[in-house]
């Protein structure tokens, strides 16, 4: 059976940690530029806590919203691609080929999610804080567009483990770094081509609605709003 | 020459042929032959602990082969050995259950940081300027030794001290033994934010002297008077894990969670109602809500009558405290206060916790003290048990659990004796505070004042810097760790971990250096420690486990000793932990009740007239007290609520700046009566129009090249208040000014959510 990888993130549980910010950054060799270069907007995060203010003092609202790279299923950063950089994988990813990507920023331009990151500069880890870097995740150099794999590295690795051992991979066997580390469980990551499976069950809550879903880029990520107490209806 | 000797020595030639062939830098050191076997390519999980906060998380390590450039007996060369390239939460841990924080991730780059100190080095230039030569562990060792027999021999042992950050589990005993058995005083265990007045008030009203633990997934209704629970406060994760099912964990059921404090913080931004009331007044607001209740009878017979029993009214309904007479003080509208009492007497479980600002004035204990009984008067076991309680003790004689002494009051004293020149001597490991103490305890002098000083730390810091010898303890995960938390969970843990990885550097665990020093000044200070390592010490003190069952079923100490090793620690077992909730203690006899002398209104350093805002400092969600600044993923973590990353700001009501004429971004002046910092300004509607507030943790002088010359140090501004009775630091009883001093090009504010600006420079892609 083929796969549908797919996350959904429920609101009422994120509390903003960031928890999963620097597991990414962990996992995934993400560098970090230095003040002067976050200054230039040339931070990179895959994923980010987006807070939104409502309101005013004495009653301030904020709401989180984790966003990452929505994994659309009609994805405008791959049509936009000259190099074909850019491209959708048979499993329901926006996969990035480094080695083709020219560094048009054509796909950052076209992503409404801006979760797309420029690599300005090769990365650089002072000496030995390269030892902490992930070698099952090729690092990428100066000209290349990066962002959020869902873990692809991870996702593999489970594949063919599970092949070797002829068997079906089964739900919860492996998950992204992000949702590892989530301590409230607001990310939840799996196959929506799996019926029994937790991100199915959480996707088709009544909460559930797409980030900028009229867009019609189909994302794979699901968002559930956050309640309100009054609000018991906790399918 | 034979055929063998032949072929040897043209194998060997041929070979340094070769190396010299290549033309990466690399390739020319040597290459060592590796200590252990691993696989290419295949990760093992090794087990540790997490030592960036005292919540005491358990980790799993991924340990991978790689190439590690190293020094290995004064040769530089290349070597293959186990690194660590990932941190996850250890699932069978019963804090974490398998879940990390952003800030645990980042002990990765505590282990592989440019500027750990990789080797012992002896001082050479003046005091505090940073001129350090190598020196070998031998002759290192032979000095302290020799500076330790001076003292002991001139009678003058008691002119010894230790100061350190505050430790649990063996590491504590080591050193409280050997300061005993040398004669010293006993250790200075310092942090700028101390549990000192909360573990007081859970004294007086529990009958614990220790932090909490909130059963939040069985709660329907949560007050948090300030507490920080799901950001940096006690067992932030093990409090998230119960978080998320409180809120979507039981279909049909959503608890309210209430949070009352002046600036908005990541916790407060998830609670379902956010409530303002002016600082230091939180303990008239909990009374004020106890009042309702206990006058409309909603709560069980006799509930919070122990912990109320600190408050002369409490048997007659609190009369002091009806909603107007609070309104009055907290500006919260006595119809608020009435419903809050309505709603959390008829939920089910309910809570009630209190925690940093709140604490930190100078009637922080009334404060504690009120939240306490409002808990003890609604959490009376809706279904069984409470949802407040406390962690089981970790069945070993001798408490490693820290007193209620606050840290500064133990600072304080340490400063003076090293002022009027008794202290000959000073062990420091990981403390810093000349950066996170208020200049009145005037340590920086006293620091100066101390003829010699040994440092264990792993980095130059604002205090390390002072030292005459620097001897770098191993990073967490190159040693043996154990720990005992105090909190988040309902069984009690041991945590226990051998090294994940081996040392990078020429490093030697702290507690191991310890222990030769003591065999070599022998004597009772021999006898009290007969360890040769560290790990010796652990076991002969752990084993004893083995007879209360609990998570390992072993046979022998030495199956015991490896399974501890390969779960990372011991836990009782979770059925058979006692109901640790303070139950019985609620509704038994009251005690003296001391609490009376805790003064009810708080006082602030500087007049209004002069100083018109409340100036509070709060810890950062990345940085913590300043002492994870040097990590580059916690400077480049945004903020959450402003976004903010690698700066200083100080967040500033936007009518205030209307009338300041303050914008986003601006540099702005804050003094207080004691000193002036600048940093930019972030305007934020999550904020009393009164009140100014700054993250902890920038501002340093000296603590590497990713966190030095960053920012302002708030710490630097604060008044010396203390709460009266524990002698803590009043850290949010300071009262300042605010200026405008420039526009955004001197603050330097630099947010995430900025996006991209100006054009490429040379030398970058365009």
């Amino acid at each position: 059976m083929s796969h549908k990888w797919a996350m959904v993130v429920d609101l009422d549980r994120c509390t903003g940690c960031e928890a999963c910010v620097v597991a990414c950054h962990a996992e995934n060799n993400i560098p970090t530029v230095g003040g002067d270069q976050a200054a230039r907007g040339r931070a990179m995060h895959w994923i980010r806590v987006e807070r939104y203010w409502e309101g005013d003092f004495p009653n301030p609202r904020v709401r989180f919203q984790p966003v990452l790279c929505q994994q659309c299923d009609d994805a405008p950063c791959e049509s936009v691609c000259p190099t074909y950089a850019s491209y959708h994988t048979s499993e329901g990813l926006n996969g990035q080929a480094y080695n083709r990507c020219i560094g048009t920023r054509f796909c950052a331009n076209a992503c409404p999610y801006s979760v797309r990151f420029f690599n300005f500069f090769d990365p650089k880890w002072d000496k030995p804080l390269n030892l902490q870097l992930n070698p099952d995740v090729s690092l990428r150099s100066v000209g290349v567009m990066e962002k959020c794999t869902f873990c692809v590295q991870r996702i593999k690795s489970a594949e063919i483990q599970a092949e070797a051992e002829k068997r079906e991979l089964k739900d919860g066997e492996f998950t992204t770094a992000c949702a590892q580390s989530c301590a409230s469980k607001a990310l939840v990551f799996g196959d929506m081509n799996d019926p029994h499976s937790e991100v199915s069950r959480l996707a088709s809550s009544n909460r559930s609605s797409k980030l900028l879903g009229e867009l019609g880029t189909k994302p794979s990520v699901t968002y559930l709003e956050r309640g309100t107490w009054q609000d018991a209806n906790n399918a | 020459m034979d055929r063998r000797n032949f072929i040897k020595i043209s194998a060997v030639s041929g070979a340094i042929a070769t190396l010299d062939a290549c033309g990466h830098p690399d390739q020319k050191l040597i290459r060592f032959v590796p200590e252990e076997n691993l696989i290419p390519g295949i990760a093992t999980w090794k087990p540790s602990v997490c030592t960036l906060c005292s919540a005491g998380c358990g980790l799993l390590v991924r340990v991978m082969e790689g190439d590690a450039e190293v020094v290995r007996h004064g040769k530089r060369g290349l070597m293959k050995m186990g690194l660590a390239k990932k941190l996850e939460g250890n699932p069978q841990n019963p804090v974490n259950m398998g879940k990390l924080c952003a800030r645990g991730h980042a002990g990765l780059q505590v282990l592989y940081h440019p500027d750990r100190i990789t080797h012992p080095i002896k001082r050479t230039g003046a005091r505090g300027a940073g001129q350090f030569q190598e020196i070998s562990w031998d002759d290192a060792l032979k000095e302290v030794a020799s500076r330790l027999t001076t003292l002991e021999s001139s009678k003058a042992a008691n002119s010894l001290a230790f100061l350190s950050r505050p430790l649990s589990g063996q590491r504590h005993e080591l050193i409280e033994s050997f300061l005993k058995a040398f004669g010293a005083p006993p250790a200075v265990w310092y942090e700028p934010f101390d549990e000192a007045v909360l573990r007081q008030a859970n004294l007086m009203s529990f009958g614990h002297a220790a932090l909490p633990t909130f059963d939040l997934a069985r709660a329907d209704y949560v007050i948090s008077f300030g507490a920080d629970f799901l950001g940096a406060w006690n067992s932030p994760v093990a409090q998230s894990i119960g978080y998320g099912e409180m809120r979507r964990g039981r279909p049909g059921r959503r608890a309210k969670f209430v949070q009352v404090e002046s600036r908005m913080s990541q916790t407060g931004a998830n609670a379902d109602e956010w409530i303002a009331c002016h600082p230091g007044t939180e303990g008239a607001l909990a009374l004020g809500i106890a009042h309702v209740i206990l006058g409309e009878k909603l709560a069980a017979q006799g509930a919070g009558t122990r912990a109320g029993a600190r408050f002369p009214g409490w048997s007659a309904g609190l009369p002091e405290f009806t909603p107007e007479a609070v309104e009055k003080q907290t500006g919260v509208s006595a119809a608020v206060i009435t419903r809050l009492a309505h709603e959390i007497a008829r939920s089910g479980s309910a809570t009630v916790m209190i925690a940093g600002a709140p604490l930190a004035h100078t009637n922080g204990l009334f404060n504690a003290l009120a939240a306490n009984a409002l808990e003890a008067l609604v959490d009376t076991g809706h279904d069984e048990k409470p949802i407040l309680a406390f962690t089981p003790a970790v069945p070993l004689g001798g408490g490693a659990q820290s007193a209620t002494q606050a840290s500064l009051a133990s600072l304080n004293a340490l400063a003076q004796s090293a002022l009027r020149g008794q202290l000959q001597m000073l062990l420091l490991y990981d403390a810093n505070p000349i950066f996170s103490a208020p200049a009145a305890t005037q340590i920086r002098e006293a620091i100066a004042k101390i003829p010699y000083i040994v440092s264990f730390g792993s980095f130059i810091d604002e205090t390390s810097a002072h030292a005459d010898l620097i001897l770098p303890d191993n990073a967490p995960l190159e040693s043996w760790l154990d720990s005992v938390p105090q909190a988040g969970s309902f069984q009690s843990v041991a945590n226990i971990a051998p090294p994940a990885v081996a040392p990078l550097h020429n490093t030697h665990p702290m507690p191991d250096v310890l222990l030769v020093l003591a065999q070599k000044l022998g004597g009772d200070t021999a006898k009290a420690l007969p360890y040769s390592t560290f790990d010796a010490m652990l076991r002969a003190a752990l084993v004893p486990l083995r007879t209360h069952g609990g998570s390992i079923d072993a046979h022998s100490d030495d199956d015991f000793w490896t399974a501890v090793q390969k779960q990372g620690g011991w836990w009782s077992a979770a059925s058979a932990a006692p109901a640790a909730g303070p139950k019985s203690a609620r509704s038994a006899a009251a005690p003296a009740a001391s609490g009376k002398n805790a003064p009810a209104l708080p006082e602030f350093a500087g007049a209004a007239a002069d100083f018109p805002f409340y100036f509070q400092p709060f810890v950062s969600q990345s940085l913590g007290d300043g002492s994870l600044a040097h990590l580059p993923w916690m400077q480049e973590l945004p903020d959450v609520l402003s976004t903010a990353m690698w700066s200083s700001w100080v967040e500033i009501h936007p009518k205030t700046g209307a009338r300041l004429g303050i914008q986003q971004g601006d540099l702005v002046a804050i003094a207080s009566e004691v000193g002036t910092l600048r940093a930019a300004a972030v305007l934020s509607p999550g904020i009393a129009p009164d009140l100014l507030a700054m993250p902890v943790g920038q501002g340093h002088e000296n603590f590497g090249r990713f966190a030095s010359g960053r920012g302002a140090n708030p710490f630097s501004i604060l008044a010396p208040l203390t709460e009266p009775q524990t002698g803590s630091l009043a850290w949010a009883a300071t009262r300042v000014k605010l200026t405008r001093v420039g526009g955004p090009e001197q603050a330097r504010l630099v947010l995430f959510s900025g996006g991209l600006s100006g054009f490429p420079r040379e030398g970058e892609h365009r």
